[in-house]
């Protein structure tokens, strides 16, 4: 039953995606795209509808039930019976695609999901962050009955009773739909978040650079391991890195598709759940407003600006009005913020905190992923190899990204700076969890950049010799 | 071509071999930890005393461990996330304290050094105490 819960979100998520950009409904690598944006947009509403109705009409679960049911119904009916016919998403052009790319993107695939069920069958609660935080609040919310703000009390500060409620919400409708208490479902929504990531990823890459490119990201991003470990640690970090994903890679594709302007709509849909996962999201938020509005600037398509933040803005409004909502009415306090002014002064001048943050970075660089060999510097060797060739049609959409992701870790790392007291310890629990929210979209914006590749020879050139073929390929 | 695909087998090659690495790693801890520190023999423990709380109550919360003890805070933590929807506050002042325990008999001279008196045994280390509250 929760397991058909959440696949009935997932539908509805796809369904109010199908009615944006509606095409037949056959496998296609459109279709993809949508089922993988599916997972966020219908995670999404199902936990705005699951918070709303309970912070209007209290716990009763015949409530919960319909407002549920008929937001679902009306994704899927907007979805299934849409009769025009949008923007069409296919494979791009790109080099031949050697036998070995799928067989190591099948292999890193399955290691993914094999490492992923070992370890939420070692650990069904996830890590302490996870059951302490959002775990927690969603037994609060299942079991308290009319006592259900509790889960927010002071008294409870160490579980961050500020946090939104994405995840904890989410899980609380399908336990309350099935009647019952499980790990089954944050560890499904956790499975489905990280499936969502590795499509949209893989998809958007299939549209702007084609299936090479598509493979060697999907292939990196399964096989960084201490992603898929954080995937299962079912903590808010993997879905978080999902709607910056999905931000970002939206703003992609309306670069490529300048007269559909919905996928600016939805990228602000998407952008507003970033806030509604956790308070980073927040961040964020205001980061890609700031970084899509420079980017449309620097490359001197100012007449866009204003028709597309107001398209941006339309997609972020209902999400940002739940987290404001829930702000304003149920959150309980932030520890952060309530740190006096003296001690920020004593954070920002004490110098040691700004080299133990920087230590922190550069440590961080070289250890992302848990690779044998550190990524970057795999990256680079990439790099040289193979060059970057931004297509004069991401311009915007690179600048976009990178400015969005660069100004929001700035701004988590000041935080961090100016407001934690344990530094040393923040940077050793935290630091690694901020990249891997960034890691799908950092991914996204390499390969975008990525110079052309050839992976197999032309078969004009199979024909001649070897030494011949050797001096055109030099050539 | 050669450059190309040494560029794109080395990523990939790494990304495997990183994450089988790391998939041993997580095979090792889950075969050979037998996890006497966990969720859900936590909950085991606490199953019983879990019945009988009710929405809207707080407990305080006293245990023998050391106040220096790495895993004291992470066991009230899962004491808190076992009992919701009732709220423990991390403090033995409260009318009702629940004591966490690991000796084989509670330690009367916890009970003693935080004026609590036994009320219920639900076994397994768990004693519900009335306690004082303090303003």
């Amino acid at each position: 039953m929760m397991l058909l819960c959440l696949a009935a979100i997932w539908l509805a998520g796809f369904g109010l995606v199908r009615w944006m950009f509606p095409q037949p409904l056959r496998w296609s690598l459109h279709n993809v795209l949508l089922f993988s944006l599916a997972i966020g947009t219908g995670a999404g509403i199902a936990s705005s509808v699951c918070f709303l109705a309970l912070m209007l009409a209290g716990p009763s679960v015949t409530i919960l039930e319909s407002a549920t049911g008929a937001a679902v119904v009306i994704a899927l009916a907007l979805g299934l019976f849409t009769k025009r016919r949008g923007t069409k998403l296919e494979w791009a052009e790109g080099p031949q695609v050697p036998w070995y790319l799928i067989a190591l993107f099948v292999l890193a695939a399955a290691l993914a999901v094999i490492m992923f069920l070992t370890a939420v069958s070692y650990s069904p609660h996830g890590e302490e962050g996870a059951w302490s935080i959002w775990n927690l609040k969603a037994r609060f919310l299942f079991r308290a009955g009319s006592f259900w703000r509790e889960a927010f009390s002071s008294d409870l500060s160490w579980s961050h009773p500020d946090y939104p409620l994405l995840l904890p919400a989410l899980v609380e409708l399908c336990w309350k739909v099935a009647g019952q208490e499980s790990t089954d479902v944050p560890i499904a929504i956790a499975f489905l978040f990280a499936l969502g990531t590795a499509g949209v990823l893989m998809s958007t890459l299939g549209v702007l650079r084609g299936k090479v490119y598509a493979l060697i990201a999907g292939t990196l991003l399964l096989g960084t391991a201490s992603f898929v470990a954080l995937s299962a640690a079912l903590y808010g970090d993997v879905p978080l890195s999902l709607y910056i994903l999905a931000t970002l890679a939206l703003f992609c594709l309306q670069d490529r598709h300048p007269e559909d302007p919905r996928f600016t709509a939805l990228a602000g849909l998407m952008a507003g759940f970033t806030a509604w996962t956790r308070n980073e999201g927040m961040i964020f938020v205001v980061a890609a407003i700031a970084a899509r509005a420079f980017a449309l600037v620097k490359f001197g398509e100012r007449a866009r600006v204003f028709p597309q933040l107001g398209r941006f803005l339309t997609g972020l409004a209902a999400p940002l009005a739940v987290v404001i909502a829930f702000k304003v009415r149920v959150a309980g306090p932030s520890g952060l913020l309530s740190l006096p002014a003296s001690a920020i002064v004593k954070h920002v001048t004490d110098v040691a905190r700004w080299i133990v943050t920087l230590e922190g970075l550069v440590v961080v660089l070289f250890t992302l992923g848990r690779f044998l060999i550190p990524i970057v510097m795999v990256l680079a060797l990439y790099w040289y190899l193979v060059r970057f060739q931004v297509d004069a049609r991401d311009r915007v959409a690179l600048a976009t990204a990178a400015v969005t992701l660069g100004l929001t870790l700035l701004t988590q790392l000041l935080v961090d700076l100016l407001y934690v007291d344990n530094l040393p310890l923040e940077i050793a629990t935290s630091f690694e969890r901020i990249f891997l929210q960034f890691w799908p979209a950092a991914l996204l914006m390499f390969f975008m950049a990525s110079g052309p590749l050839q992976l197999i020879a032309p078969k004009s050139l199979k024909k001649i010799n070897k030494p011949a073929r050797r001096a055109v390929e030099t050539r | 071509l050669a450059r190309h695909q040494f560029a794109v087998l080395s990523i990939a090659a790494l990304a495997l071999a990183s994450s089988l690495w790391f998939f041993l790693d997580v095979l090792g801890t889950a075969t050979h930890n037998t996890q006497t520190f966990g969720v859900a023999s936590f909950e085991n423990r606490f199953n019983d005393i879990r019945k009988t709380v009710q929405p809207h109550t707080v407990y305080g919360y006293a245990s023998d461990n050391l106040d220096n003890d790495a895993s004291a805070l992470a066991e009230f933590h899962l004491t808190q996330y076992t009992l919701a929807p009732a709220i423990i506050e991390p403090t033995p002042n409260e009318n009702l304290v629940i004591v966490n325990y690991h000796s084989k008999d509670l330690d009367m001279k916890l009970l003693q050094k935080y004026h609590l008196q036994p009320l219920e045994s639900f076994g397994n280390g768990v004693e519900l105490c009335r306690g004082v509250k303090q303003q």
